[in-house]
């Protein structure tokens, strides 16, 4: 019996091809997507899941309100973690790290290399975090100052085959360090990923400067609720001292002034998807991407779905009579039922054979765009084929159930009469599910062209400055610090070379901050530091608000004066800044120092779009390591081999390099430009399948008013009359479907565009434009097969029956 | 009104070409009824169908109403159909999805007349072949004869010169045969010319001349001794 079900499903997809490719490849397609999406999630959400005991390792924070000014940012205080280990029993281990933004020049005898991911750690690290040891032992790596802990991919650069335990690796040219151990890439993604460690043992016990990351693992067991109010209480003691030394007020003064502070935990998993605070060691993965790529599976998914349940009924017409001989030769309903949902569940496997292929040849690009390092075998493997597996029985049973049921109730006399094709069951449904399809495609193409418009915003936004043909070179030795201001005109000999300037850090880095009054105010506000020169503002072509620029006559880092952001004015609440002087401390004893405010500038963001911009202050320092050149757009390449020339003259122990501002200040916009991309891809996709099935439907349409359409021609409809009247009725369903798609997506995309600082105002006009683009698609997939049909010779059509 | 000259069609499918029809030449006049025999497969239909202006000849000559029409257009034969030209079938042809009424309207709407002459025309017609009790009904809910008769009637609804039928009781009984057969001969003596495809002897002795077909070829051809009696 099976054996004859699967030879009439096999022969019946061979004799309705083109159906069936349709049918099989939206399928396809729709699997893959999900595989993809899957496969995504997966990954995105196995970060830390390596470590041992990961659910027991938090990261502290704190999250401040000084002055209306709000700060939440994964830092802590230097002692912070000593006190984790010693003065609470719940705690098995705490580790305290710092990290840096910037490449390190590493050197071994003759081999030079730049090292980016680089953490100072204490020697209890790799008690919290399992790395795997190659060599060396995690217990006391890190403990000796001057340590080096390698990965084996730094290893493998400073040293090559060699053994490298007990070598010594130059940091810098400032520092030599001895290696002590050796580790193994780990296994799975983590919030951070370091070339090399540091040992970096010392305490400096100020509680008020959190210019690090502490992590500790509680012991098994422990109780996290009543562990985090002990740690909040004891530190908030701990802080005390500081606050009255530095704020010189008392700490309940401190929050009577309407100021908030607090520490926070946040257990490690949490961090890539939910963690965007202030200084995050590496840009986190956001749970949004995870939203909206299950919201496009599940409407990829539906799309998909639909057009097999719509083209299976569609063309139920054809295997009416097949039914109706089976019944009549003494089938029963229920195998009737049986025999076509195998024939679904045949389909929907084959369509799965199809999408892991899809899934093999689009993963290069999916890991490409997203930058990500997905591999269809890994671990997970077993997994994902469960997944896709209940999928696919789930469409060939549910996608299959509606036409098994609604084959298998023809009456075996009317539809060997020929009546079957009166019936008017099944209009209905199939024209709901074309309304739910095209609502699905109109919402991706909506959400879509919002998407880009955003996207589109931000990459126009005014900046503040100007990013392109300005190239930033770091300096890295303390001579070329220190004589940098002597070095300039050596670079100005070349015509090219517009500008030079420096500054502690450019857009695209973090800035820090520190307290600062104004005179005669007890408030203290944190602002964000930025150590300039007197060419800054030119070479960036920041604007001036009020006031001036720093110049040579001036101004000098002996005598303080500042410029600061509109922003910080606004913050500040100041009425005329050109009058009032800032104050900073200049040691940690408390002493402050002031400054005149001399300028204020246009706002200029330093950060991505999902930050407003910061409060800032400026100075005049040579405390800055980066160096920027703005040249000619002419002979660029020639100007800056000009630059690398001059410069390896000045620093010849480190090799030189350079990265575009507008580039660097890009990459901020990166993720979200690359999940545009693939919220492109995949709209594209689900709009393909949908109209592939609406061209399935619509030809079957036609086939099924063969007979009237040769009708009306022998009456004298002309063709345009017949298109019309077959294209009418998909053209209503499509704008049925627009009225449902509009409001949902207006609704998603509102919730979309709050996770940005700065969003565009809802337009109506992608709106207006899916619902002109569903139309087109609509038409042109209906018109070419109402094309056909109406240009059929009636002749013919009137023979049958 | 209809002159025919050297007209041949031929089937060409990827195998054989049949000549369906072969050199046919015959004249019909205005207000005359004729009637088409044959063995099954010797050409009626295709000849009808080409008087019909339905299909393309493959050579010849086709004059209607004094104009050459063999080599024109889809289009321009359309245009001239919807004005002229009524067609019955055997099988009926009306659409399962209209009612009795709007199936006799449907060429009304594409010869553009206006709605209220629609209702008057149509309802003049409905009236006339004693079917108005079941305008609103569909086809599947009349007999093969009164179905007949809706399609006669739609056929009639323009007021066409020319009526077209291919074996038009072909799928009734005699009684229902019969009262269409009477619809036709009434609507010859008020004017209309008729060409009937039929095998039935007796249908055929209602009209003025039978052309005999065989192998696409026209044998022979005969007055009617019993049209007048009939009339
Ligand atoms: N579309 C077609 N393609 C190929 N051959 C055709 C086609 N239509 C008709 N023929 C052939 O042309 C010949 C004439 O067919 P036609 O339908 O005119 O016969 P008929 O006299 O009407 O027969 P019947 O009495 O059975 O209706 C037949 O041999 C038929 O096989
Ligand atoms: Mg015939």
């Amino acid at each position: 019996m099976f054996k004859n079900y699967l030879k009439v499903a096999l022969r019946s997809l061979n004799k309705n091809r083109i159906y069936a490719f349709i049918n099989i490849l939206g399928l396809a397609l729709g699997l893959a997507v999900s595989i993809l999406v899957f496969l995504f999630i997966k990954d995105e959400t196995s970060y830390e899941k390596h470590w041992d005991g990961y659910e027991r390792i938090y990261r502290t924070g704190i999250k401040a309100d000084m002055m209306g000014q709000k700060m939440d940012a994964p830092v802590s205080c230097s002692p912070m973690a000593n006190a984790l280990r010693t003065e609470f029993t719940d705690v098995e281990s705490a580790t305290r790290i710092q990290t840096g933004r910037q490449e390190i020049l590493m050197r071994h005898d003759q081999t030079k290399v730049y090292i980016q991911h680089i953490a100072q750690a204490d020697s209890s690290f790799f008690n919290v975090f399992n790395y795997e040891f190659i060599h060396g032992d995690p217990k006391t790596a890190l403990k000796e100052s001057n340590s080096i802990v390698l990965s084996e991919e730094t290893k493998q650069k400073l040293f090559g085959d060699q053994s490298a335990m007990g070598e010594v690796v130059n940091y810098d040219n400032r520092r030599d360090l001895i290696v002590t151990g050796i580790i193994k890439e780990p296994k799975g993604h983590a919030h951070f990923s370091f070339d090399l460690f540091i040992s970096d043992n010392d305490v400096k016990n100020v509680w008020i400067n959190n210019g690090w990351n502490t992590y500790l693992k509680l012991k098994k067991g422990a109780d996290f609720n009543s562990f985090e109010q002990q740690m909040k209480t004891n530190f908030m003691k701990k802080i005390e001292p500081d606050v009255e030394r530095f704020l010189k007020v008392s700490v309940d003064e401190f929050f009577k002034q309407g100021n908030a502070f607090e520490y926070q935990l946040m257990p490690i998993k949490d961090i890539h998807l939910y963690s965007h605070k202030d200084f995050e060691i590496q840009q986190n993965g956001n749970i949004m991407y995870i939203y909206v790529f299950l919201g496009i599976a599940f409407l990829v998914l539906i799309i998909a779905g639909i057009n097999f349940m719509n083209l299976s009924t569609a063309r139920s017409g054809k295997r009416a009579k097949e039914v109706g001989v089976r019944k009549v030769s003494g089938a029963s309903r229920k195998m009737l039922i049986f025999q076509f949902l195998v024939e679904s569940v045949i389909q929907s496997f084959i369509a799965l054979c199809l999408a892991y292929i899809l899934v093999i040849v689009l993963l290069p690009g999916f890991n490409n765009v997203l930058e990500t390092n997905i591999s269809l075998l890994n671990e997970y493997f077993s997994q994902t084929l469960l997944f896709s597996i209940i999928i696919t029985m789930f469409y060939g049973l549910f996608a299959g159930s509606y036409p098994a049921f609604f084959l298998s109730s023809f009456k075996p006399i009317s539809v060997l009469k020929g009546d079957f094709t009166k019936s008017k069951n099944g209009a209905f449904l199939r024209k709901a599910l074309v309304v739910t399809q095209f609502t699905a495609s109109t919402i991706l193409i909506i959400g879509m062209i919002i998407i880009f418009k955003q996207i589109d915003f931000l990459h126009n936004k005014d900046i503040g400055f100007k990013g392109d043909q300005v190239i930033i070179v770091p300096i890295q030795t303390d001579q070329m610090a220190d004589n940098f201001r002597d070095y300039k005109s050596i670079f100005l000999k070349n015509s090219h070379v517009q500008s030079v300037s420096r500054a502690s850090f450019f857009p695209g880095d973090l800035p820090n901050q520190s307290m600062y009054a104004l005179e005669g105010s007890q408030e203290q506000l944190p602002l964000w530091n930025m150590n300039v020169d007197y060419d800054f503002f030119k070479t960036m072509s920041i604007k001036l608000a009020e006031g001036r620029f720093f110049n040579r006559e001036q101004d000098s880092d002996s005598i303080p004066t500042f410029i600061v952001n509109e922003t910080a004015v606004n913050n500040l609440n100041i009425k005329n800044p050109l009058e009032k002087r800032l104050g900073t401390f200049i040691n940690n004893n408390g002493d402050v120092q002031y400054g005149k405010i001399v300028g204020v500038v246009k706002d200029f963001h330093i950060e991505g779009f999902n930050q407003p911009i910061r409060p800032m202050v400026m100075r005049i320092s040579n405390y800055t390591w980066f160096t920027a050149f703005k040249i000619s757009p002419e002979n660029a390449s020639s100007t800056i081999s000009f630059i690398e020339d001059e410069w390896n003259k000045l620093e010849p122990t480190h090799p030189f390099r350079y990265t575009f501002l507008d580039k660097k200040f890009g990459a901020l916009l990166r993720q979200q430009e690359n999940f545009g991309t693939m919220f492109l891809f995949l709209t594209i996709l689900a709009i393909i399948i949908s109209a592939m099935g609406l061209y399935g439907l619509a030809s079957y349409t036609a086939e099924q008013r063969t007979k009237e359409i040769g009708i009306r021609k022998v009456l004298g409809a002309s063709v345009s009359q017949i298109m019309n009247m077959l294209t009418k009725d998909f053209i209503k369903l499509v704008l049925i479907a627009n009225i449902f798609a509009w409001p949902i997506t207006f609704l998603l995309a509102k919730n979309w565009l709050s996770n940005f600082s700065y969003q565009i105002d809802m337009p109506i006009l992608p709106y207006i434009f899916a619902t002109v683009l569903a139309l087109i698609i609509a038409i042109i997939t209906v018109s070419t097969q109402a094309y056909i049909a109406a240009n059929s010779n009636p002749v013919n059509s009137l023979k049958y029956e | 009104m209809i002159k025919l000259k050297n007209l041949t069609k031929v089937y060409r499918t990827e195998e054989l070409e049949s000549t369906a029809l072969n050199q046919i030449s015959f004249e019909i006049n205005q207000g005359e009824f004729v009637s088409i025999m044959g063995p099954s497969g010797c050409g009626k239909s295709t000849l009808l169908n080409i008087l019909g202006m339905l299909d393309k000849p493959e050579s010849g000559s086709y004059e209607f109403l004094g104009k050459e029409i063999a080599q024109y257009n889809e289009k321009q034969r359309s245009e001239i159909r919807k004005k002229n030209i009524g067609f019955i079938f055997q099988n009926f042809n009306l659409i399962d999805e209209l009612t009795v009424f709007e199936n006799i309207e449907l060429p009304l709407i594409y010869n553009k007349i206006n709605s209220s002459e629609r209702k008057k025309r149509v309802d003049e017609i409905i009236q006339k072949i004693g079917i108005s009790h079941r305008s609103n009904h569909y086809p599947q809910q009349l007999s093969g004869g009164q179905q007949q008769r809706v399609a006669v009637a739609r056929a009639l609804v323009t007021n066409p010169s020319l009526i077209l039928a291919d074996e038009p009781t072909g799928n009734l009984d005699t009684s229902h045969g019969n009262e269409v057969m009477d619809l036709l001969c009434k609507l010859n003596e008020s004017g209309t010319t008729i060409v009937m495809v039929t095998h039935s002897a007796h249908d055929a002795s209602f009209s003025n001349r039978t052309i005999n077909l065989l192998d696409g070829k026209i044998v022979s051809e005969k007055e009617s001794k019993l049209s007048q009696a009939a009339v």
